[in-house]
């Protein structure tokens, strides 16, 4: 049997959010982009304002220029990840497989096993569309498909608002007649490629065999074979922890996050930072005899935009030096701009059970001594409190907020 | 046999959607079936179906005929009416609404496919004059097109709607549903000499209102209830129209599928009776 995927879409999510807090906005062109930062982009447009010819990226003074009037608000990333998590409880009723960004608007569900508890997909689809309505005053775009590419390819076909179900069998014939880039996951690099051969439409694209595409995309060439036939065997990622709903507290990530008083771009504020957030992720994963396997670092500049950077950990730790030995070279990575930084976030992912027994011949390596002292200091933490004794690197921190 | 007598009798027996993965454990679709693959296996047994996804979403031309072309000639699909024009009505847009629907449903008159339109009406459609004045103008819109008109609230049973749908040829659909206040009566009122219509929702009233389909449809009828129905429906609508469609909405465990295997055997039996 085939999978029953639905893909729900909040278009311009921050702008929608906004709109409920201010509904006067509404029908009006808005931007959301940073206020006060001389090189600020926008972070995302409301319907009108994209038909201006405002997009997401463009340089704020730009946007200003093609209109003068325009709203502009600046982006309350906190106020979109927790409507995130207020829509997420929503549709935890249906399935446990949901699949989100933070604070993106775009959920998918995977409804494949619950069809017996609440009746099939396209009237979950519709159920929670309604109840996105009702309770948050959104009006999602909805898809039902058997695989998540298709879905999202079916949400982006009728944006701003609507819905499309492709029945089991028809996502080839669906796919046929769209332009390439509709596909989620081919990136502008690709589409140049296609387009110097004239290649604008998914089925101009499949005159090309597997060989030929490897010609021009090496790697990804099977990828892109799959994608332009609909076909999409990725799972719905769960990545929240349903019982809390909380993206802080979940099961198989863990996140610190780490707001600047001030924009900084001062390497030393930010090692501190980040040496807190390692200390704050050990002690997680050390509480729940675990460790890490994956570090990612999100740095979110002052203009709104984001760069990010991925490191597995091998072998997977809940050591704080040894942990933070890794970031370091990770956050050097990640920091692709001059821009100054507003907002930090490092997040522990592919989380694994830690060794039950100590090693019987372990010899007194800088690591188990390592080790010691830092579990030495839980226990000091424990007895004295968190700011009993502190890294000496963290110390000047006391200015910054740590969340 | 079972086709050759319903394709003899102008009847079209089947279920409300084909699509359940349900059907699969039940054992109506065999082991390992892909979703796409179901209608090939439904269409062995039935000879029509209820199109259900096109109340949740405007039809569209090239996936109607995709689907035409997958079915065999004698199939018959009866399309629910989108719900922009049944049960989110906008003032001022839903004749816009009726014509995209006509041009959505377009393959399947070319085809021949198209048994009937179904206007599946929400219970708080009450028989007033502004509903009234709807229904009017939206079979007005429909003109020309075989339409059914399925009500829930019993308001709407009154012989001066069907006397009115007489005169339009529309189908009055009955309904099998639970003896709640309120609902429609199961009645076997004939509107339509082209076309009868019943539609069997069982007769779960602990479900009706839960807002879940699962429980809302989850009905096994009995031998003496569909025995009762068979023969109302060989004396009293099948000999007054020139035929019909009969569609099982319990669709939950795969009681759809066997409850209308169930009625044709009874429909059958009587007719062999009758024969000797």
């Amino acid at each position: 049997m085939s999978r029953s995927i639905i893909h729900l879409n909040i278009a311009d999510f921050a702008v929608a959010v906004e709109n409920n807090i201010q509904p006067s906005l509404k029908g009006y062109p808005l931007v959301i982009a940073p206020l006060g930062k001389p090189r600020a982009v926008v972070y995302d447009m409301s319907d009108e304002a994209y038909k201006e010819g405002i997009r997401k990226g463009m340089a704020l003074a730009r946007a200003k220029r093609i209109n003068k009037k325009i709203k502009i608000l600046p982006p309350s990333f906190n106020r979109y990840e927790q409507v995130m998590k207020d829509l997420l409880k929503e549709t935890f009723a249906f399935t446990p497989l949901i699949e989100s960004g933070i604070s993106d608007g775009h959920i998918f569900l995977d409804v494949t096993g619950s069809g017996r508890l609440f009746g099939p997909s396209v009237d979950v689809a519709f159920k929670l569309k309604k109840a996105f309505k009702k309770t948050f005053n959104f009006d999602p775009i909805w898809a039902v498909a058997t695989n998540k590419l298709v879905a999202k390819v079916a949400t982006r076909v009728v944006k701003p608002v609507g819905e499309y179900i492709v029945a089991p069998g028809d996502e080839k014939a669906f796919l046929a007649p769209l332009p390439l880039n509709l596909l989620p996951g081919i990136i502008k690099k690709d589409l140049t490629k296609l387009f110097e051969f004239n290649l604008f439409f998914i089925s101009q694209a499949r005159a090309l065999t597997l060989e030929q595409l490897k010609i021009l995309f090496n790697y990804r060439a099977p990828l892109l074979y799959d994608w332009i036939r609909g076909i999409d065997p990725t799972p719905v990622t769960t990545i929240y922890n349903y019982k809390n709903h909380s993206i802080g507290k979940n099961l198989s990530i863990i996140r610190s996050d780490h707001e600047f008083s001030d924009d900084t771009n001062n390497a030393d504020l930010l090692k501190r930072a980040l040496y807190l957030m390692v200390e704050t992720i050990c002690k997680t994963l050390r509480n729940r005899r675990l460790t890490g396997g994956a570090t990612k670092i999100i740095l979110y500049y002052s203009d709104g935009l984001q760069s990010a950077s991925k490191l597995k950990l091998v072998p997977s730790t809940s050591n704080d030096m040894a942990m933070f030995k890794k970031c370091i070279p990770l956050l050097n990575k990640a920091w692709t701009r001059r821009v100054r930084i507003r907002h930090m976030r490092l997040i522990c992912e592919k989380l694994c059970q830690g060794a039950i027994q100590a090693d019987l011949f372990s010899a007194g390596t800088k690591e188990t001594k390592q080790t010691e002292l830092i579990l030495a200091m839980d226990k000091i933490h424990e007895k004295f409190g968190k700011n009993s004794i502190r890294a000496g690197l963290t110390l000047t921190l006391h200015k910054d907020r740590h969340q | 046999m079972t086709k050759e007598f319903c394709q003899a009798n102008h009847l079209f027996v089947g279920t409300s959607g084909y699509s359940y993965g349900e059907w699969i454990d039940s054992g109506f679709y065999p082991s390992g079936t892909h979703s796409s693959n179901m209608l090939d296996f439904y269409t062995q047994t039935f000879h029509a179906t209820e199109l259900n996804y096109t109340w949740y979403q405007m039809p569209k031309a090239p996936a109607i005929e995709r689907m035409c072309t997958k079915v065999p000639k004698n199939f018959k699909f009866a399309a629910k009416l989108t719900r922009t024009m049944t049960h989110e009505i906008k003032k001022g847009q839903w004749a816009k609404e009726v014509m995209l629907y006509r041009q959505g449903i377009e393959p399947l008159i070319q085809h021949q496919k198209l048994l009937c339109i179904l206007i599946q009406l929400p219970p708080y459609f009450k028989r007033s004059i502004t509903f009234r004045n709807y229904l009017a103008a939206l079979l007005d819109e429909l003109a020309g097109l075989p339409v059914a008109v399925e009500f829930r609230h019993d308001s709407w049973a009154n012989d001066k709607v069907f006397s009115e749908l007489e005169r339009r040829k529309v189908t009055l659909v009955s309904v099998d549903e639970p003896d709640l206040p309120d609902l429609f009566p199961r009645l076997d009122v004939i509107t339509n000499p082209d076309l009868f219509y019943i539609r069997f929702h069982g007769r779960n009233s602990k479900g009706w209102r839960s807002g879940n389909m699962q429980k809302q449809f989850d009905y096994d009828y009995a031998h003496w209830e569909l025995a009762k129905w068979a023969a109302t429906i060989k004396t009293a609508m099948m000999q007054n129209t020139a035929g019909g469609g009969i569609f099982f909405n319990n669709h939950v465990r795969g009681q759809a599928p066997k409850n209308a295997l169930h009625l044709i055997d009874l429909l059958l039996k009587d007719h062999h009776h009758q024969k000797t």
